[in-house]
């Protein structure tokens, strides 16, 4: 045994065996690694052989004790000292000891890091309750104690009675088996657990073997064999098993053999020692000999649910040939209720106990307990799951998604089962399953997909149903043939429409007249996700306005709220596509603006220096990941935004030289180009910010060529599919911000401008430059004006004297001062002053909503979604849908700058109304041209 | 000619009979073929009890004096019905014919039916009846019988949905026969119903809305009462601050489901000089459908207040000129037989003149006045259009100053005084200043005398 260390190779199966036991004969201690012996290790048994089986060795072997056996002989020497108390009845000391190894087992608990409790421990309670219990029966030694003794009998009595409440199952199961032979009956319970344990995970195997492939050909083949010896070993004993009862004349087995045996392997699921495959297998067995198409049904039911058993981590996935085997099964229960439309599948009313005696011939309905649609949502959730877990540059992965179309077949099939009983509700959830499938898929992918499942379809449904029918031989050679067969009646491929919009306009309208609010939610944004990606931005975006998805979606949940920002990214390429550059940075800043874009829609995780994330926040955030087929291109949407941002920003920042009253349009954009403009040197651009960079240096001087040449540049542009269009949409944004910088920039420099001039510079159409420039000048953002005979840009150039500039300074101030006291009044007696002007209440309003939208921040820790919704409706003014209260608040406010403005004079009389008529004058000084020509005079006199 | 034809879009939110007017007024224009049109009308006819007049179509249709059996069959099931119903809805027509009995009805509706049940034996039937009667009658096509009823009825009728339905039939009743005071009421308190009403699904309510549009329409271009004052109402009615609510709902509904009723806001908008700070609000709704709907009146206001693309304006102008002697709506004829205007394309050019030129003049500092003739698409000589700026400036309508020997208008460049500036802003906070103070001082004071 010393030499096992390094001989390990050369075992045989039975030294195996006793390796395993004479470790848990160590002693109390050795007991422990087997639990906490850290997963990966652990968990296959076969793994561990050839890692560095330390844990076997230390303890026995080596005087060098780890942490954890030092804990363990702590325990063990608290227990003799309570052993020695009992002896001389001193509950004192006693009640010392217990206090001590409560505090020891907490100590051995972190060490060993399992939950479970050691088997000592356990063992000293029990040895405690028989003690008190004896101690109290034995009235008269009672009388006898010392009062300190009493009293300590009495609180650990107490004590004791609240501890083991604890422990009561491991208790009653330790005193169920003999405590003979230190923990011998545990070990070999636990043995079998452990055996199951790395059974149940044959993918795991089969890696391991390839992993170690060339590493160690000896120890491979020990190992094949020692595992195949597993495999044979389990399959005997479970034909010992099922065969004992169904081995006979299959006219023997009766529906009561069947039912019993079914109610037993579903009673021994998620108890202990019940292994997670061999009861699928069991189930799957009885599935054969099922002798109502019910009782069947039954049965298949619970193999589907202890199929989803096999994996118990909420991270891992589901083995891929399980989900298949699963997939298998759903199909053959939509074929059972295919052809028994007499049965049905409810999981609200507990059926009668014999329900499914019922046989074939039987008229009435029959009830079997079961939800498709859990199952089938769970097989979903398995297969994202796989999807997210899978490295997504592997084969492994490309297979996986080949994969798809099988979940489809049975979505489809469990739609139409659910419409054809009527169950609307449910088929609604299954419809927003399948939609998710698709609606990020644009048609060249949708028609892959549907090419796949055409031609491949079929041959990987034949290759899973190979896999299975071969299984399904070796078994039929072995055990009775089935006894109720059933056809293949529900179609094994999907149909798919010729359009992938059909297909989603055809699942959107089944969700909308029967689903509950979430589903609604969640379908609506694919829908709108999959306008978004077709270039059709008006629908998209009238849905979304129309659904008044912003203002709830901080309600949500977050995997929503993910589908909400992908949404948003989507829409936000979709209006660059378009050309509609505000409406696509109205969808991006928001998204870009925390620098969180990646997580916020779930495709990777970015860092935050101030803040750390607990293990269970990253765990939950790796649970939320996108597979990567599902991915936005990050570069592109960051090209997308920086350039829109761009194109927005910088005639903005040349106009602010002037009126210092703008403000920024893209913080984040203003922020990076800070950042940019402090280097010393600047390099040719690398990624996408560098090339937006350089691309913004060339326009606010207006130099448009450079600027398009920079962004042609970019490569991101051959992931579009109108690639030239867009580009040649973004050389004429280009070209009229240019043209709008250079004019701001420049105008002071200028008396005059000729139209040729500008167009030769900016190389655009006479009508171009004239519509640009002409709009400018409404704008006042020009002081300019046309001289029509010559062609000519007029410029007025208004200078303002120092002394000027510092009265508009402080007239600003002194309005800000005002409008602090007036808030203070308010905040102070809660009511608004009469006549205030509204559009500073309705501002306070917005501000207020705003903030109460933060708290639901949860998910990320920043605050950048909190006011996407508003922000989008009031920004982009489409405001005249989002309806509420902003918007007519503006009409409020604007109406009343028109009333003002005519009626000025008149109206001064009453105090309570005069600042309001100000202040719409004031509006409408904002609003109408300073005077230069008016022909609405007429209407007012 | 007919592509901006909007009778196809407008007709299905209407009324059956509310459609005859668009598709005599389509006749009149002959923009489709003759027979199309008289087709259409049997076809609108046989849902109705119209069936003399269906038949008249048919013989004018066909040149022929048969009748086919299927119309003469409907004839005779019309007659006895409209007998059925009439002897069901007698005791309560003739109660109600007797002014005298009439005078004892109070408004508590309650006490009517109670009076009506124990004095005179009419119950909740023959009410009911009288409903009938009074929608029969309207499909019958004698709307004032039916337009009375209907009233009376609503004064007895205790079902709301019923109530609605009748107010409805009266609506359509009085625009039928041209009542258009009375029909404005009516269309009021049906507004009011269908903004306070709690409908079963914000869809309901959303069509009630666009019927409520669409048939507004008949009243709101036509009021003898003066079209300005109309439209100025049809504004009111959506735009007031005590109706902003009302603004956003309408337009929603508009911008959801009727875009075509924009051609009508628009040239509302235009045609209505008190309504200009509408202008801007109206553009960017049009702006923002212009992938939904188009037409050359909300294109002309596009070219002119977002693109500044003078030529295109100009163009849209004349296609606009044809599409509103085209609507049914817009296009009314006032006048005597062989002297007819339309008063609102007159109207609609004269404005979209001014804007035109207001926007021209606003961004340029010297204009040719040929070049304005043109643009103004005026037609004029020289010195009509000369004549025509003078008269601008004149009515101190415009501050320019005509270059007589160049052939230019001049616009003064008009800066703000800077000091105007700073008092304008300032102007204001004196008054709130001393709100303020009163505001923190009265309660102050009121305090200290209760002490």
């Amino acid at each position: 045994m010393a030499s096992r260390f390094w001989t390990q190779g050369g075992d045989s199966d039975t030294e195996e065996e006793e390796q395993e036991n004479s470790e848990y004969e160590d002693g109390s201690d050795a007991e422990q690694p087997a639990g906490d012996n850290a997963g990966a290790t652990a968990r296959s048994r076969y793994l561990r052989d050839q890692a560095s089986d330390s844990d076997d060795s230390d303890g026995q072997h080596r005087v060098i004790k780890s942490a954890r056996d030092k804990r363990f002989d702590e325990m063990a020497s608290t227990v003799d000292q309570m052993k020695n108390a009992m002896k001389i009845n001193d509950w004192v000391s006693l009640q010392e000891s217990f206090e001590k190894i409560n505090k020891q087992l907490e100590k051995v608990v972190r060490v060993t890091e399992s939950v479970k409790v050691p088997n000592l421990y356990i063992k000293a309670l029990v040895m405690l309750e028989d003690f008190l219990a004896q101690a109290l029966a034995n009235k008269d030694a009672k009388k006898k104690m010392s009062s300190s003794n009493a009293k300590a009998l009495n609180s650990m009595k107490q004590k004791l009675k609240k501890n083991n409440k604890q422990y009561e199952e491991l208790i009653a199961k330790y005193r169920e088996k003999p405590e003979s032979e230190d923990e011998g009956a545990e070990d070999e319970d636990e043995d079998e657990d452990e055996e199951s344990e790395a059974e149940e995970d044959p993918s795991k195997i089969v890696m391991s073997d390839e992993e170690n492939d060339d590493e160690d050909d000896e120890d491979e083949d020990d190992r094949d064999e020692e595992g195949g010896g597993a495999w044979q070993r389990k399959t005997s004993k479970k034909d010992k098993l099922m065969d004992k009862q169904f081995m006979k004349d299959p006219s023997e087995i009766t529906w009561d053999i069947v039912n019993k045996k079914l109610k037993e392997i579903v009673a021994a699921r998620g108890k202990k020692g019940t292994g997670r495959v061999e009861q699928v297998e069991q189930l799957t067995f009885l599935t054969r000999v099922a002798k109502t198409p019910a009782q069947k049904l039954e049965i298949l039911f619970s193999a589907i649910s202890s199929q989803f058993d096999i994996n118990p981590s909420l991270l891992g996935h589901m083995p891929i040939n399980v989900w298949k085997k699963c997939v298998g099964n759903m199909l053959l229960v939509l074929d059972i209720l295919e052809q028994y439309p007499n049965i049905v599948v409810d999981d609200m009313v507990e059926p009668e106990e014999n329900e499914t005696q019922k046989g074939a011939d039987y008229n009435g309905t029959v009830r079997v307990w079961g939800n498709l649609v859990a199952f089938l949502e769970r097989l979903d959730s398995e297969f994202f799951k796989s999807l997210q877990c899978i490295d997504p540059y592997t084969r492994e992965y490309v297979e996986r998604l080949r994969d798809e179309p099988l979940f489809f077949v049975i979505a489809q099939n469990v739609q139409d089962y659910l419409e054809r009983i009527g169950d609307f509700k449910a088929a609604s959830k299954v419809a927003l399953r399948r939609l998710e499938l698709v609606y990020y898929k644009p048609q060249e992918v949708y028609d892959a997909m549907r090419n796949l499942a055409e031609q491949t379809g079929t041959e990987e449904g034949l290759e899973d149903g190979d896999e299975s029918e071969e299984k399904q031989s070796i078994e039929e050679n072995r055990g009775p043939p089935v006894f109720i067969s059933i056809p293949e009646l529900v179609p094994r491929k999907p149909t798919f429409p010729e359009s992938s919009r059909t297909l989603v306009d055809a699942l959107v309208s089944h969700i909308y007249s029967y689903g509950d609010e979430r589903t609604k939610a969640r379908a609506m944004l694919c829908d709108i996700y999959h306008h978004a990606i077709f270039d059709e931005f008006s629908i998209a975006r009238d849905l979304l306005l129309m659904s008044h998805l912003q203002d709830g979606i901080q309600l949500m949940d977050i995997s929503s709220q993910i589908l909400f920002n992908r949404v948003m990214a989507q829409l936000g390429l979709c209006a660059f596509r378009a050309g509609l550059i505000q409406e696509a940075h109205g969808c991006l800043f928001e998204l870009y603006q925390g620098g969180r874009v990646k997580e916020l829609l779930a495709q990777g995780f970015s860092q935050n220096r101030y803040h750390e994330k607990t293990p269970e926040q990253e765990k939950a955030e790796r649970r939320r990941q996108m597979p990567y087929h599902m991915h936005i291109n990050l570069e592109l949407l960051e090209a997308t935004h920086l350039i829109s941002a761009m194109l927005l920003e910088v005639p903005n920042m040349a106009a602010a030289a002037y009126d210092p009253k703008r403000k920024p349009i893209s913080k984040t954009f203003r922020r990076l180009l800070e950042v940019n403009e402090r280097h010393t040197f600047v390099g040719p651009p690398e990624n996408v910010r560098d090339h937006v960079m350089a691309a913004t240096r060339a326009l606010s001087k207006g130099d448009c060529h450079k600027a398009f040449g920079v962004i042609s540049s970019l490569d991101i542009w051959k992931l579009l599919r109108n690639r030239e269009s867009v580009l040649e949409m973004v050389k004429s944004k280009i070209k009229e911000e240019a043209l709008r910088t250079y004019l701001f920039a420049y105008s002071s420099c200028y008396d005059t401008l000729s139209l040729e001039q500008l167009t030769s510079m900016f190389d655009l159409s006479k009508a171009h430059v004239h519509s640009i420039v002409s709009k400018m000048m409404v704008m006042e953002e020009l002081q300019a004006s046309w001289d029509q005979p010559t062609k000519c840009i007029v410029f007025h150039n208004l200078e303002q004297t120092r002394l000027q500039s510092l009265l508009f300074q402080m007239a600003d101030k002194l309005i800000i001062l005002a409008e602090n006291n007036e808030r203070a009044f308010e905040a102070r007696t809660g009511g608004g002053i009469e006549g205030l002007p509204p559009k500073r209440r309705e501002g306070m309003d917005y501000a207020t909503s705003g903030a109460s939208n933060r708290w639901q921040d949860n998910y990320v820790s920043g605050a950048s979604q909190g006011r996407q919704g508003g922000g989008y409706g009031g920004r982009l003014g489409y405001g005249g849908r989002t309806g509420g209260s902003a918007q007519a608040g503006g009409g409020f406010q604007r109406d009343h700058s028109g009333h003002g403005s005519r009626g000025a004079g008149g109206y001064y009389g009453g105090t309570g109304r005069t600042s309001y008529h100000a202040s719409a004058l004031r509006g409408a000084q904002v609003e109408g041209s300073a005077g230069m020509v008016n022909l609405s005079r007429a209407g007012r006199i | 000619m007919a592509n901006h034809d909007l009778t196809s879009r407008i007709a299905p939110q209407l009324d059956r009979h509310l459609v005859f007017p668009l598709l005599e007024f389509l006749q009149e224009r002959e923009l489709y073929p003759n027979d199309e049109i008289l087709k259409a009308k049997i076809q609108l006819l046989s849902h109705t009890n119209m069936v003399d007049y269906a038949m008249d179509i048919h013989k004018a249709l066909y040149h022929t004096e048969d009748v086919p059996q299927a119309m003469v069959d409907r004839r005779v099931e019309v007659v006895s019905r409209l007998k059925s119903l009439e002897e069901s809805a007698a005791p309560l027509i003739s109660f109600l014919q007797d002014a005298n009995l009439v005078q004892e009805l109070r408004p508590d509706r309650q006490y009517n039916i109670q009076m009506l049940h124990d004095r005179f034996q009419i119950g909740a039937d023959q009410i009911e009846a009288l409903y009938q009667y009074a929608k029969f009658q309207f499909e019958c096509g004698n709307y004032s019988g039916a337009a009375d009823y209907l009233y009376q009825y609503r004064a007895l009728c205790t079902n709301s949905e019923r109530s609605l339905s009748a107010l409805w039939g009266k609506l359509a009743a009085e625009i039928l026969m041209q009542n258009w005071d009375v029909a404005l009421e009516e269309l009021n308190r049906l507004k009011e119903i269908i903004d306070s009403k709690s409908f079963s699904s914000p869809l309901n309510q959303l069509q009630n809305r666009i019927w409520l549009m669409h048939w507004s329409l008949f009243i709101f271009f036509n009021h003898e009462n003066g079209r300005n004052s109309i439209i100025d109402l049809f504004f009111q009615d959506r735009s007031t601050y005590r109706f902003f609510s009302h603004l956003v709902r309408y337009l929603n509904a508009i911008q959801t489901n009727a875009h075509h009723l924009l051609r009508y806001l628009a040239t509302a908008v235009i045609v209505n000089k008190r309504r200009r700070n509408m202008l801007k609000e109206l553009v960017k709704v049009i702006q923002q459908e212009q992938h939904c709907y188009k037409d050359p009146i909300t294109e002309l206001l596009e070219s002119l207040y977002v693109n500044y693309d003078f030529d295109e304006a100009q163009k849209k102008l004349k296609e606009c000129e044809q599409v509103i002697l085209n609507d049914p709506f817009l296009g009314k004829r006032v006048g005597d037989s062989n002297f007819a205007t339309v008063p609102l394309r007159d109207e609609f050019l004269e404005n979209t003149r001014l804007f035109i030129f207001e926007t021209y003049c606003r961004i340029h500092r010297c204009i040719d006045i040929s070049v304005l003739a043109e643009k103004l698409n005026l037609n004029m000589t020289y010195d009509e259009s000369l004549a025509w700026i003078t008269n601008l400036i004149r009515n101190s309508k415009l501050e320019a100053k005509i270059d007589a020997a160049l052939g230019t208008v001049t616009m003064p460049v008009v800066h703000q005084n800077v000091h105007e500036q700073i008092i304008e802003s300032m102007k204001n906070l004196n008054t709130r200043t001393y709100l303020l103070a009163k505001n923190i001082v009265e309660p102050a004071q009121v305090a200290q005398a209760s002490r």
